[in-house]
């Protein structure tokens, strides 16, 4: 993605700028799908998000950057409205919703099955995880863009991992290691 | 915690594709002209007002503290007046103690003079 997209979106080029929302997309909404658990809910946030680019456009310094901070913006958001409407914490992802991914159909249940399990990790954890996992950050990332210290990123994967895989092994959707 | 757990992990977290049309929705919910960003509530206020907001709890607590100094020294003005006061009554009342004994004691001794001064009655068996 060229740098002078950014630069045509902030001159108030509303083509440029819906190429950015097009190429982000996925990922704000996976972020708030996969924490908030519902499609309408993940599709406000995200629109909630890009939005809020729009009015800060000018404080994005580079793609790498705008990348980096919607990142940060959804996943904590999500947490804010987990926070403020504890109910959807634990609230299951809605029966017959599929979500177009692009994935195999055998992964098709390991990924329904994490998702709900991931449900039912603290907003903070679940936020560590995806943006560890599903976006690929790395530790400290995760810590820059949840404002959490390193140590606390570490341990709450380990906990999270732990807790994911031993769920896992006994809905035999994993097959346990030999020590 | 297995590697191959975590890319299990990756792989079944791959981002999923946002709604048909989402950027589309998103196009139209946005402001029809970008606006420059609202200056933030403190600097939109006028110079008083910020100033106030800025100095308003320093100067509560300097109000706090200078009232604590004047009352405190109030009230120690006030036993300490309270104290003389008290000390004065008891030095009056001392006085006026005193002053009734000495006339106590001076109307007795008047009463000895006297007796002493005056002349052994007269023994009339003596005289006849």
């Amino acid at each position: 993605m060229p740098d002078g997209l950014l630069t045509r979106a902030r001159a108030g080029d509303a083509g440029a700028f819906a190429e950015l929302v097009r190429a982000h997309q996925g990922s704000v909404f996976s972020i708030g799908w996969r924490m908030l658990n519902r499609r309408d809910a993940a599709e406000d946030l995200a629109q909630d998000v890009f939005l809020q680019l729009y009015r800060k456009l000018d404080h994005i310094e580079s793609l790498e950057h705008l990348g980096f901070w919607l990142r940060r913006v959804a996943a904590n958001l999500a947490i804010d409205w987990l926070r403020r409407l504890p109910h959807t914490a634990t609230q299951p992802i809605e029966e017959g919703e599929q979500v177009a991914a692009p994935q195999k159909d055998d992964d098709m249940l390991m990924s329904r099955e994490l998702e709900r399990l991931l449900g039912e990790l603290t907003p903070s954890a679940r936020a560590v995880m995806l943006l560890r996992y599903q976006e690929d950050l790395d530790v400290a990332e995760v810590g820059a863009a949840l404002d959490m210290p390193v140590n606390t990123v570490k341990s709450h994967i380990k906990r999270s991992l732990t807790q994911l895989r031993s769920r896992m092994i006994g809905a035999k959707l994993v097959v346990q290691e030999s020590p | 915690m297995s590697e191959n757990f975590e890319n299990e992990l990756r792989r079944a977290l791959r981002p999923v594709d946002a709604p048909a049309g989402f950027a589309e929705r998103v196009m139209r919910a946005l402001p029809a002209q970008r606006e420059p960003e609202a200056p933030s509530p403190e600097l939109s206020q006028q110079p008083a007002q910020r100033m106030m907001k800025r100095f308003a709890i320093p100067m509560a607590f300097a109000a706090a503290l200078v009232l604590s100094v004047v009352l405190g020294q109030h009230v120690a003005d006030v036993q300490q007046e309270r104290i003389a006061r008290e000390q004065q009554e008891a030095g009056l009342a001392a006085s006026r103690e005193l002053m009734q004994a000495l006339h106590v004691t001076s109307k007795k001794l008047d009463l000895a003079y006297q007796a002493v001064q005056s002349p052994p009655p007269v023994d009339e068996e003596d005289h006849t």
